[in-house]
């Protein structure tokens, strides 16, 4: 056989543990078809062979992101604001302020992400007044780092149709000022939907947009060396404009979509057993509508995430409030039963260690009525009770995790603020989940971070600490895992959580030739040096996809 | 709102031409309706001229025995609003039972769910038991060729046989052998010329507003009957189908639960949840009287058809000197292990258990 194209002397690591090192790869057809010694891939070279000398770089399988939200991140990057978690409030209004400076009076600001740690600062009426100041002209809508809240001025709540009389939506508030009644502009889960709904009027062809901005973020996430990867919450016109794209061959890694059971906080009619009902018709050979979305709670920073124990107390909740459910046990296993019966699995969304409990009690109710079934996932994990952690292997379900937004940083720093000690720094048990034999996959739950770069999450589940620095410590270091362990994690094992593993997610003969080019050897540097590893060149389906100028 | 509040509601259901307007044409005319309210489709379907003494509007009349005659207004929530309405407005003297008969291609669960779970109907009305009519002569193919026709026998309280002056002894046998094995407790009446004694179809319901039990014992002592053949003796009755004869999955199936000790409420009601959550399809009926440990001597009975139940009433005693946990199971492609298996570990079950589990169809 002739390949298309060879690769040799290079540092091959192939997350095969049958061989995990190689120096050489042939690939035809978009498949591996040689995987061993440049002498063995030697004897795959033809005349119209393309080779390639490695020069002993190392060399990948394609990362893998298990949770990202991928259209809005296209959109950010293309059309909207840019503001980083890390600002203080005064640094959002300036960004607010020069952005309107640039924008014609009337249109939408809208963008994220600010971070959690703001949130106290939003409840009263003088936070709307400065951002009213900074933008008296303009609507804004910006979202948070959770992506479970607004902050809006009064110009966006007069186009919402929002004021003090107006009644909170089911599993969601609209904060209001506690002297006056008025709407304080921060908007908090469902709530959001009134914004992003109004927002959404106002753009023009919207199906054109969301082919771009898909189109942008698989290049994003190909520019990372991500080849495959799960969209943690894929509405309908996400799945359209995913159709569309690998229809004119512009969707270059594997898609699985997780579709929503319930009504998504950006607001659409179809949803559930509709939506369900339709997700043949986007099948396509990289798009896979395979998983259904849900969410079990909210966020720990708004204290709306389920947690066994009560958060501190404070203004709006009092005493001993624990957050709550938004799905009962029972309610949660009939979904599960209906999508393992129609061949789909569940992505599951738990912040906090009661609604991970909750879950894993009904998955254990579909087990006990109905046998072994589908692997499941249950996102983030990152609050789970020790008594909860071997459930995960025997219950076939996997972790999602969010490596890139727990290390020391405001996140971390807002959950501190409502979740008491020691349960507030016994987050992300991976240690503990690796050692009970939980199957665990990494996600980078993109744009709730402004990018989907891997390589943050692979140093921080490894070193336990901020890899940009500015925040001191490392979170419960006990935890940490070693590289090889990680890079399993964001390759191999991601692929089974998403059913992709006969496809991708190793270099093996007659698996996808989805692969990277490093700048450096990952095991020859020290630890702190991981997030700044860049890849030089994307390889999907043997195709050369993104390469580093 | 306890259960002597609320107005007791028969529904009266049976296949395209098994005798229902007969029955129901029948009921009209005799002197127990007085203080019923009968809603039908049309009126033009069961000629009530000759009984006919005030039409009070288009869609309500009153006959001259004093029972009321409705037709479906909407749905039934707005039917049992607008009744409620014309009482209080004075415009129709106040009833104290209700006689409802669905379309003979009718499916009953979702009428049946209405009454019992929707709250503005629950708030005024009970399910009080399912009547169901069968044609005697016509009977088994119906029920072989129709799935809403098995449904229908299934979640009878009462089977009135019709026509079976006309049918030959071999076929009636034939019918009867195959209701009883859909149904097992289920009383099955022979009925000629649509005469039915209303008391028949009346009081069939689990409990009754003074605590007197009308049929609850003696679908259960039927149950207890065929189940003691399959006494589980140790403990595990998961495995143990004594009634089963595996001809095939997709049938209906009785099954009866015997418990000998009391069982946590918190604990039963959360598996009756999941039941409905997991089996909600598979559970046509599901009849009980439950032994709880708070209150030995006041079970609870427990309705529930498909994923919906009943709010679960508490009866003042025991209505027999039996005072196990029953509950009979109704159920189409499900197993026995698997009500076994699951009541065991999500309701802390752990005596022995009686199982019997009776093939249909």
């Amino acid at each position: 056989m002739q390949a298309d194209l060879i690769f040799t002397n290079g540092a091959i690591y192939t997350v095969d543990r049958n061989r995990s090192w190689a120096t050489g790869l042939a690939i035809k057809d978009g498949k591996l078809v040689a995987v061993g010694t440049d002498l063995q891939v030697d004897s795959f070279k033809g005349p119209s062979t393309r080779a390639i000398d490695l020069r002993g770089r190392m060399v990948m399988p394609g990362i893998i992101d298990v949770h990202n939200h991928h259209t809005r991140g296209g959109q950010a990057d293309l059309y909207e604001t840019n503001i980083l978690p890390t600002l203080s409030f005064e640094g959002v209004l300036d960004v607010v302020r020069r952005r309107a400076a640039a924008t014609a009076p009337g249109e939408w600001i809208s963008g994220g992400i600010w971070g959690s740690n703001l949130v106290g600062r939003l409840y009263t009426i003088a936070a709307r007044d400065a951002l009213d100041a900074a933008s008296p002209d303009h609507p804004v809508m910006l979202r948070d780092d959770s992506q479970h809240s607004r902050w809006v001025n009064s110009r966006a709540l007069a186009l919402m149709g929002v004021d003090a009389a107006t009644p909170n939506p089911a599993n969601g508030e609209i904060v209001r000022d506690p002297d006056n009644g008025q709407a304080t502009g921060l908007l908090l889960e469902r709530a959001s939907t009134l914004a992003e709904t109004a927002l959404a009027r106002t753009v023009q062809d919207a199906a054109g947009r969301n082919v771009s901005s898909t189109r942008r973020a698989v290049q994003i996430l190909n520019s990372f060396g991500v080849t495959a990867y799960q969209d943690a919450n894929t509405m309908l016109p996400y799945l359209q404009a995913l159709a569309a794209l690998d229809a004119e061959g512009g969707l270059t890694a594997w898609c699985v979509a997780s579709l929503p059971a319930h009504q998504p906080l950006m607001g659409t009619d179809i949803f559930g057993d509709d939506l369900i009902a339709l997700r043949e018709n986007f099948r396509s050979r990289h798009v896979r509508p395979d998983f259904v979305k849900l969410f079990m709670d909210g966020v720990p920073t708004t204290r709306t995430a389920s947690m066994i124990e009560p958060y501190i107390p404070d203004r709006l909740y009092g005493c001993c409030y624990r957050g709550e459910a938004l799905v009962s046990v029972p309610e949660l296993a009939r979904w599960i039963a209906k999508c393992e019966k129609q061949g789909l699995s569940t992505k599951i969304h738990c912040a906090g260690d009661g609604a991970v409990r909750d879950t894993l009690d009904a998955v254990d109710v579909v087990r006990s009525f109905n046998g072994p079934g589908r692997m499941h996932q249950i996102a983030h994990a990152g609050f789970i009770d020790p008594a909860d952690i071997p459930r995960f292997a025997s219950l076939n379900v996997a972790a999602d995790l969010s490596p890139i937004i727990w290390y020391p940083g405001p996140i971390i720093e807002a959950i501190r603020a409502a979740v008491p000690e020691p349960r507030s720094s016994r987050y992300w048990p991976n240690r503990d989940l690796l050692e009970a034999g939980a199957l665990m996959a990494a996600g980078s739950d993109w744009p709730v971070v402004s990018n989907p770069d891997p390589w943050l999450g692979i140093e921080g589940m490894v070193t336990r600490r901020n890899p940009k620095g500015g925040f001191e410590g490392a979170l419960w270091p006990e935890q940490a895992l070693d590289l090889a362990t990680v890079l399993e994690i964001y390759t191999g094992n991601a692929a089974r959580t998403m059913g992709l593993d006969a496809l991708t997610g190793s270099l093996e003969t007659g698996k996808s030739a989805d692969l990277i080019v490093l700048d450096r050897h990952l095991f020859k540097i020290p630890s702190e040096e991981l997030a700044d590893a860049r890849v030089l060149s994307t390889y999907f389906e043997g195709e050369l996809v993104f390469e580093r100028d | 709102m306890p259960p002597g509040d609320t107005i007791p509601v028969t529904v009266l259901t049976g296949f395209l031409g098994s005798g229902k307007t007969t029955v129901l044409n029948h009921l009209l005319a005799s002197a127990e309706l007085s203080d019923t309210a009968v809603i039908i489709n049309e009126f033009g379907e069961i000629g009530l001229d000759h009984l006919l003494v005030q039409r009070s509007t288009e869609n309500l009349i009153v006959l001259n025995n004093g029972c009321l005659c409705c037709t479906v207004r909407g749905d039934l929530v707005e039917t049992s609003a607008d009744l409620e309405a014309r009482v209080l407005r004075g415009e129709i003297t106040p009833f104290r039972r209700i006689v409802i008969e669905t379309t003979g291609l009718a499916d009953p669960a979702p009428i049946l769910h209405t009454i019992m779970a929707d709250p503005a109907v629950s708030r005024r009305w009970r399910l009080e038991g399912v009547i169901t009519t069968v044609d005697a002569v016509n009977g088994a193919r119906t029920l072989r060729a129709h799935r809403e026709a098995l449904k229908q026998s299934a979640v009878a309280d009462r089977i009135l046989l019709t026509k079976s002056d006309i049918a030959a002894v071999d076929d009636l046998a034939a019918l009867r052998a195959q209701l009883r094995q859909l149904s097992p407790a289920t009383p099955v009446i022979e009925v000629v010329g649509g005469r039915v004694d209303p008391a028949e179809i009346f009081n069939v319901g689990l409990f009754e507003p003074g605590g007197k039990i009308a049929d609850v014992s003696r679908w259960l002592a039927e149950h207890a009957q065929s189940a003691s053949h399959g006494h589980d003796h140790d403990g595990h009755g998961h495995d143990r189908h004594p009634h089963d004869l595996n001809r095939h999955d997709d049938r209906i199936k009785a099954h009866c639960i015997i418990l000998d000790e009391a069982v946590s409420w918190n604990a039963f009601s959360y598996w009756l949840e999941l039941l409905a959550a997991l089996r909600g399809e598979e559970m046509l009926r599901v009849k009980g009287i439950v032994a709880v440990s708070d209150h030995p001597e006041r079970p609870f009975v427990i309705h529930g058809v498909q994923h919906v139940f009943h709010p679960p009433i508490q009866l003042e005693h025991w209505p027999s000197d039996d005072h196990r946990t029953r509950i009979v199971f109704i159920t189409r492609n499900m197993e026995i292990g698997d009500l076994v298996r699951t009541l065991r570990k999500f309701a802390g079950v752990s005596g022995p258990t009686i199982v019997a589990a009776e093939a249909a169809s």
